[in-house]
């Protein structure tokens, strides 16, 4: 099996998608993304990431009821898989142990 | 209010876009432009499309290769079953298409033929790009008059002269002569040219030396046709020698191979212009005009240069004695085509005429090619079940494109062999009208250009049925649900109106040109041509007493009304003078009067009336210094009592005796010029003769044995003058032989297409008559009902095609100076046979549809 490896920015829009549980579709990914960042975010950047994502097996999607907002489109809801829990996991505990070693007196 | 994103990026979006992912961007960003367009509406609206165009990149951009492979020769050999079928299905669609397509195309082909044959007169000179003809301007009191007529002495000038010049020669027109060996006597056509002649001109040599053959003067050069007339053969025949009119010899020093039939000037043999100039003193003067002079240049040299620094030539050379003749060179080839000057502009000429069929060849084509398209078109109904399962299957709309188009070019190659085969048994009857040789012989340029135009003719022929028809959409068409828009009905009944109006043009231009033709036949022309002969003064009789005892003699025969001798031959400009001067004539006037030299008699053996005063007779002895004037001379002079007055001319003192009624010597496009009559027997180079109509024959054999009594040694041969008067309107003639052809094929094919699409509406109409028979329509009810459409669409037709003629047919009779007047009754009559052709193609169909039995035809749903 391929290794997947997640892009810096891959990695916040999974976790951002995560911590939405349920509710995440692009526009409040976005919308959140930027306010947690402070800064403009691109929406296709947003989209991209998602396709990429779901591709690599880490999200799962489904198609939310028809309203008459978004001209008739139906929204796209992403909820997270188990692949891509355990990656985030992973990446949390990698980080984790790295900074563990980090010596205190470095900032002295 | 609410807001909509822009429309063109969301159409751009769903066009690139892949399927999966439409529905979330497209929602997303609708969302968020709702939002911001809150903020503000102008922003929101340019941030959608500029976010559009982010997500053109790989990750989104759909696959545009279709997704099934199609086994290309299974869907080719299909389509051709398919095709096939159709053709034996509908067989009168298929006949009135493929009777359309032949003969459009076999119409275009010949025409092409022509067209090429044209062009190519003159073209086989290797030198053809530096060979010229010199000409003059020549101001006039009527406007500048453009004449290819040089003064003897300009050729050697010229040459000596100019450097830019490499030859230049001068030449006569070719004339009929009588050469003899031993007891033959032959007229062969003969010109007169300088040495370097065959330097000059492509003229293949089979024996003798270009440079060499015309040096000597009683040289000359035969072509093989005349080598083999004269001694059976063209070999060892240089250095014999043979009579030329009975008056001196010539030297055969070399034989050219006859010029092509596309070559204007066409001439038996040449001879040494050296010899040509002997006796004849005119040629020797700058003021003197009536020799051809042809110039080469040297390579590189623009004529345009060249032609500002020769064009005071003719001042130069007489020390300003003449000022009025500008000189100038015109490519020789050029001349065939672009002949016709006004008022020294260049006008056209022979030119027009091949634009004029160029277009019409393009019409009628095109005429067929839109039966084709309104055929297919309304037949489409017939095919959209077809098309709407294919569709549903999965047939992408380029495969059936590609069907449609190959069913067309299917058509088209069909009809490309019909139109080989018109082409080739017409070919005869299409020479004969014009006066061409045309073979059809196929070379790979034209087989490459007939395919073009075979492929060419499907494409446009199908291309509109095929786009038609691939565009249904199925689920409309499944379900039996096809409303053809306004946008569509107006289009075939504007290709219909289209058909029409140039039936309508065609048809009152053949009328136009026919009611002048019969003018140009019927008016008077200040004399009788009929039954009038002539025939050139050459050997003993060019001595005055044997000229007057032969028109004597001929007095005498029975038969002959009268005779007497002129220079003038009645069809055409002769030659002129401004030598005439009269009491408050203008110094600097250069107006030129028409001479006529005549000898007693001739006026009353033309029968031209006279206005004031009398005739010349014998019995005034004064009379050989009489003039007489035409009217629109007198008129010119400003007389207005001309009779005794007196004139100069050349200086000598004439009087005048009389005035004739102004008569047409030259074609009907020309107005009257100012003419004047001399008594100079020994001036005179024909003699004309009035015979008896309906004792021709018996009468002519008299004439001719007087000839040879008075003559030996010279051939009988006359011109009826009637036949002559006619040639000058060879053109003329030609083109209204075949605009009458081309009209009738023009009618002949919308004729066609309007029967297909009456049969067709028809057909579809069929249960509504059905059901308007039942509750009691009369069939006259019912034809009325179906040809009443139609009825329209002619009358729209003739409506636009009326102005347009119009505006065509004046301005061909603008070429003439007398014309017929353009009449209500043309135009009206065009109007009404559009209409009655079309009532009788409709009305074929409508009587049938509506003598329907209505039960046959509700029987089944």
């Amino acid at each position: 099996m391929i290794q997947h490896t997640l892009g810096e920015f891959e990695e916040l829009v999974l976790l951002m998608v995560a911590a939405l549980h349920d509710e995440a579709y692009g526009v409040i990914i976005l919308e959140s993304l930027e306010e947690k960042l402070k800064k403009k975010v691109n929406i296709s950047a947003v989209h991209v990431a998602l396709k990429r994502l779901s591709d690599k097996g880490f999200l799962k999607s489904r198609y939310g009821g028809i309203t008459a907002d978004r001209g008739g489109r139906r929204k796209r809801y992403y909820s997270i898989t188990a692949l891509g829990k355990r990656m985030l996991d992973n990446q949390y505990a990698l980080r984790t142990s790295i900074y563990k070693q980090i010596p205190k007196i470095s900032f002295g | 209010m609410k807001a909509y994103p822009p429309k063109n990026a969301v159409k751009f979006l769903r066009w690139f876009c892949m399927e999966d992912y439409v529905e979330e961007i497209e929602g997303d960003l609708t969302e968020i432009f709702e939002k911001e367009y809150e903020i503000s509406s102008r922003k929101a609206n340019w941030k959608f499309s500029w976010r559009v165009i982010k997500y053109f990149r790989p990750e989104f951009i759909r696959s545009f290769k279709s997704n099934h492979q199609i086994n290309h020769q299974t869907m080719l050999r299909h389509n051709f079953l398919l095709t096939f079928r159709n053709f034996k299905r509908y067989k009168s669609s298929f006949l009135i298409n493929l009777i359309g397509l032949s003969t459009g195309l076999a119409c275009a082909f010949l025409i092409y033929l022509w067209v090429s044959d044209e062009l190519s007169v003159d073209q086989f000179n290797k030198n053809g790009s530096r060979l010229f003809r010199a000409m003059e301007h020549r101001v006039r009191a009527t406007g500048i008059w453009t004449s290819p007529t040089t003064p003897g002495p300009l050729a050697e000038a010229l040459v000596s002269d100019m450097p830019e010049v490499e030859y230049a020669i001068p030449t006569s027109w070719p004339q009929p002569t009588t050469l003899s060996l031993n007891d033959k006597n032959i007229t062969a056509l003969g010109r007169f040219a300088g040495k370097d002649f065959f330097n000059m001109f492509t003229y293949e040599l089979i024996a003798g030396d270009a440079s060499q053959v015309l040096k000597d003067e009683n040289s000359v050069v035969i072509s093989d046709v005349l080598a083999r007339k004269l001694f059976n053969t063209t070999e060892n025949v240089v250095g014999k020698s043979f009579d030329y009119q009975h008056e001196s010899q010539f030297m055969i020093s070399g034989i050219f191979k006859s010029m092509p039939v596309n070559a204007s000037d066409q001439f038996e043999f040449v001879g040494s212009f050296e010899k040509y100039k002997k006796g004849q003193d005119w040629l020797l003067s700058w003021a003197n005009t009536g020799t051809q002079t042809l110039v080469l240049l040297k390579p590189g040299i623009n004529v345009d240069e060249f032609n500002k620094k020769i064009a005071d030539y003719i001042k130069v050379k007489t020390k300003n004695e003449i000022t009025y003749r500008t000189l100038f060179l015109k490519g020789y080839a050029d001349n065939y085509l672009y002949g016709n000057y006004e008022d020294g502009v260049l006008t056209g000429g022979r030119i027009t005429y091949v634009r004029l069929f160029s277009i019409i060849a393009l019409f009628i084509l095109l005429i067929a090619c839109i039966n084709f398209m309104n055929l297919s078109t309304a037949r489409a109904s017939r095919r959209v079940k077809e098309v709407g399962i294919k569709k549903a299957i999965g047939a992408a709309r380029k495969a059936l494109v590609v069907q449609y188009l190959s069913e067309s070019m299917l058509m088209s190659s069909l009809s490309l062999f019909v139109a080989t085969f018109i082409v080739y048994i017409s070919l005869a009857q299409f020479n004969i009208i014009t006066g061409k040789h045309l073979i059809f012989e196929l070379d790979s340029n034209r087989v490459l250009l007939f395919l073009g135009v075979t492929v060419f003719t499907g494409l446009v022929a199908g291309s509109y049925p095929a786009l038609y028809l691939s565009g249904f959409n199925p689920a409309n068409v499944l379900k039996g649900r096809l409303s053809s828009s306004f946008g569509e009905l107006m289009a075939r009944k504007g290709l219909v109106v289209f058909q029409f109006a140039i039936s309508i043009l065609f048809i009152v231009s053949v009328l136009v040109v026919y009611k002048q033709i019969e003018f140009v036949q019927s008016t008077n022309l200040g004399y009788n041509k009929n039954n009038l002969i002539y025939f050139n003064l050459q050997g003993a009789l060019r001595d005055v007493k044997i000229q007057e005892t032969m028109i004597e003699e001929m007095k005498r025969i029975p038969g002959v009304e009268n005779a007497s001798s002129t220079n003038h031959n009645m069809t055409g400009h002769n030659g002129g003078t401004y030598g005439v001067e009269w009491p408050g004539k203008d110094p600097e006037d250069k107006t030129e009067f028409e001479r006529m030299t005549v000898n007693y008699d001739l006026i009353e053996t033309l029968g031209m009336e006279i206005a004031q005063g009398r005739s010349f007779s014998r019995a005034f002895s004064t009379d050989s210094s009489a003039i007489i004037f035409n009217q629109k001379g007198i008129d010119f002079m400003g007389m207005t009592d001309p009779i005794g007055k007196v004139v100069k001319l050349w200086g000598k003192d004439r009087h005048i005796i009389g005035v004739v009624k102004d008569f047409h010597y030259e074609s009907l496009h020309e107005n009257f010029k100012p003419v004047f009559l001399i008594v100079e027997p020994n001036n005179t180079y024909r003699i004309m003769a009035r015979i008896t109509a309906g004792k021709e024959k018996e009468t002519l054999g008299n004439v001719e044995l007087l000839f040879k009594k008075t003559n030996p040694g010279f051939t009988f041969e006359y011109n009826f003058l009637d036949t002559v008067y006619q040639s000058q309107y060879e053109n003329e003639q030609r083109v209204a032989v075949l605009s009458k052809y081309f009209a009738g094929l023009a009618i002949l094919i919308s004729c066609l297409g309007l029967f297909g699409l009456a049969a067709f509406t028809a057909e579809r109409r069929l249960k509504e008559i059905g059901i308007r028979k039942v509750l009691g329509s009369t069939e006259i009810g019912i034809v009325y009902l179906l040809s009443s459409d139609f009825t329209k669409i002619v009358f729209v037709a003739i409506i636009i095609a009326l102005p347009v003629s119009y505006f065509v047919a004046r301005y061909w009779l603008n070429g003439f100076a007398f014309k017929v007047q353009l009449q209500a009754w043309y135009f009206i009559t065009a109007g009404i046979l559009a209409m009655v052709i079309a009532w009788l193609t409709v009305g074929v169909q409508a009587i049938r549809a509506a003598r329907v039995n209505p039960t046959q035809c509700l029987k089944n749903e």
